[in-house]
């Protein structure tokens, strides 16, 4: 099966296909047929990841032409980090969107067509490929943000259209300059051909720019992130689980690939004006996203401007360009994904459990909601960086990278995030355990109002399923375990991120 | 607005008009077939799969234009363009997967061992391009056409 890193992205497509297909004979079809897709894509991202760890790369050219000219499909250690990351996030999703979610087949098929257009942009080695790729992502997004009832979440898709395709814009204007200057779209052969130009040529640095800030669009870092909020808030619990699990991610794992094995870092001690610009963003991205937290008043906002912060981490990492911390924005891409999801599909589980949808609604939800506020909070804890999760892992690799490049400033804001951080969920954590519920608001005795509550959920016509809770604890979970996993999937990478540097 | 009234009168207004329908009846054939004359010339000239599916599109709208677009769509019925689109996303991944399962790699047309494999591939995939732009020209019309009365229904 040597073809499999095409196929991988071939069978979301034909899946999703399948499942348009099978809506016109059943409706509601969708949901078994995903589900049974996600699971064969699970294990041949499994069976590809396990390859990508070794010393080479796994190289793949399409339709069997030679290296440059043909489209090439690359395998690292980083792509099968995201590649699995893709499959695993959206089969966890899945049987959270079974009561949960849109239950149409169109929205089916699309959401395999954003797992296609995320894997594609995980696997290609060309930067042409990686835009289109970027605008099948873009495209599914917006369409699954739009697919929640109100207008709200029309409004919020048809921002994310703008904005989103203003991003794309500027990256392929970047490509377009890029292949001015050297003729090719093949990453590895721009590398070389790029350095033969010159670094300091106008032609590169307006490239990189142009490339660097449409991906700033697509990951949403501080003074473009405005579609963010709005289509994570917007969207139905699901897709925000979703979104915000892998979207952003996979644009912060081409905005790697695009800094590191295009550009390489040879541009960026050539430029300083270019590092110094990544570092303002992160540093900005991290403080401004976490201070907006902190004034939202409902959870999913909160969350959402949570991501812009936490981005500006992984900016940081970028900026900082050494092994240790790329590594560790390898593990906070996987930790944060994990993280944000979850407590998008908890803040979701809550919302359909509760009608809680809003900070001061989380009172005493410790005490009526066990498993729910349990997960929040570990998943919360972790997101701060709390030591034995996977959250704590990332940040003190790119806290130890920052300080190895005597990047002080930077290093000094990454380690205030934290703090941040703690700031927008300590507020949540002590509303849940430390306060009375809001039985004021019917003014019964608190045994009456836990029947209310009870009798509530019966009406809201969305009982959570055991697929939501399963999904919910497993990320917590997960959060916990994988820190323990984090330094050996660090030392895994080594000769991935050691191929990046050079 | 003043002329609200005006606006949701017009949707379903519908003048039959004997030049309209004649003209449509005599163009339709030909405009279909220069859009399946552009779809034939992607490989080795202007044109391709998104320009004449596009224009084979266009003669369903002429058809709405004529014929009064309610009676268009019952013509068309809800799955076609649905099917159009499936159809040709699967005769792509087929014409992709082809060569893999003859032992070659995905899109290599020199697999199927026929002369010329490659330009025959790629206008194979034009067709296939074409049939997935008509089908959603076909289906973004009907879902234009229809307004926003059926705000929050699926649009397949």
């Amino acid at each position: 099966m040597s073809d499999l890193p095409a196929l991988l992205v071939v069978f979301p497509i034909f899946a999703s296909i399948v499942v348009l297909l099978a809506g016109l004979a059943r409706s509601r079809t969708g949901w078994p047929i995903a589900a049974l897709a996600s699971v064969v894509q699970v294990g041949m991202a499994l069976v590809l990841g396990s390859r990508g760890f070794g010393d080479e790369p796994v190289r793949y050219v399409v339709g069997g032409f030679t290296a440059p000219y043909g489209i090439e499909l690359v395998v690292d250690g980083l792509s099968a980090t995201m590649v699995v990351l893709v499959a695993v996030v959206s089969l966890g999703v899945l049987g959270y969107a079974r009561t949960a979610g849109p239950r149409s087949n169109p929205f089916y098929a699309t959401y395999l067509l954003l797992v296609a257009g995320l894997t594609g942009m995980s696997v290609t080695g060309d930067v042409f490929n990686m835009y289109v790729f970027l605008e099948i992502t873009g495209l599914a997004a917006y369409a699954l943000v739009a697919s929640g009832k109100g207008g709200r979440s029309a409004l919020a898709a048809l921002k994310y259209l703008l904005v989103g395709t203003f991003g794309a814009s500027l990256f392929l204007l970047g490509i377009g300059y890029a292949y001015v200057a050297t003729g090719t779209l093949n990453m590895n052969d721009l590398s070389a051909q790029l350095a033969a130009v010159g670094y300091t040529s106008p032609l590169v640095r307006v490239a990189f720019g142009l490339l660097v800030v449409g991906l700033f669009v697509k990951i949403a870092v501080f003074p473009l992130h405005t579609w963010q909020p709005a289509a994570y808030a917007g969207a139905p619990d699901t897709v925000s689980g979703l979104i915000s699990a892998l979207v952003s991610t996979v644009s912060a794992y081409a905005l790697i690939r695009i800094v590191f094995s295009v550009f390489t870092v040879d541009f960026l001690a050539a430029n300083p004006f270019a590092r110094n610009v990544l570092m303002a963003g992160a540093a900005v991205s991290i403080v401004v996203g976490s201070l907006l937290a902190v004034s939202q008043s409902e959870i999913k906002r909160l969350l959402a401007y949570s991501s812009v912060s936490q981005f500006g981490l992984i900016i940081g990492a970028v900026a900082v360009a050494n092994g240790t911390a790329l590594t560790g924005a390898a593990i906070h891409l996987v930790g944060h994904a994990i993280m944000k999801g979850g407590l998008f599909l908890t803040a979701g589980l809550v919302a359909s459990t509760t009608g809680a949808r809003t900070v001061d609604e989380f009172e005493g939800l410790g005490e009526y909601l066990p498993v729910g506020a349990g997960s929040f909070c570990v998943l919360a804890l972790a997101m701060v960086g709390v030591p034995p999760t996977i959250g704590f892992v990332g940040k003190w690799y790119i806290a130890l990278g920052a300080v190895e490049a005597q990047a002080w400033p930077l290093a000094v804001v990454i380690l205030s995030s934290t703090l941040l951080t703690l700031a927008y969920f300590a507020r949540l954590i002590e509303r849940m355990y430390f306060r009375e519920p809001v039985a004021t608001s019917s003014s019964v005795e608190t045994a009456e109002s836990k029947v209310a509550i009870d009798v509530a959920t019966d009406g809201t016509g969305t009982p959570p399923s055991m697929g939501m809770w399963a999904t919910v604890v497993a990320a917590a979970v997960l959060a916990v375990v994988l820190g323990a996993a984090a330094f050996e999937y660090g030392q895994l990478l080594e000769p991935t991120i050691e191929h990046l540097l050079t | 607005m003043s002329d609200d009234t005006a606006e949701s009168e017009s949707p379903t207004r519908y003048v039959e008009s004997p030049i309209i329908m004649a003209t449509v009846r005599v163009v339709a054939p030909f405009v279909f077939t220069f859009g399946l004359f552009v779809m034939f010339h992607g490989a080795d000239s202007s044109g391709g799969g998104f320009q004449g599916g596009v224009i084979v599109g266009t003669v369903v709208l002429m058809l709405g234009m004529a014929f009064g677009i309610q009676t268009t769509r019952e013509w068309v019925g809800p799955k076609l363009p649905v099917v159009l689109v499936g159809a040709g996303v699967l005769a792509f991944l087929l014409i992709g997967i082809g060569p893999v399962l003859l032992g070659g790699a995905f899109l290599e047309y020199h697999a199927y061992g026929v002369h010329h494999a490659s330009k025959y591939g790629i206008e194979l995939v034009e067709l296939a391009i074409g049939l997935i732009v008509s089908g959603i020209v076909t289906g973004l019309f009907f879902v234009i056409a229809a307004g926003m009365r059926n705000s929050g229904g699926e649009t397949a």
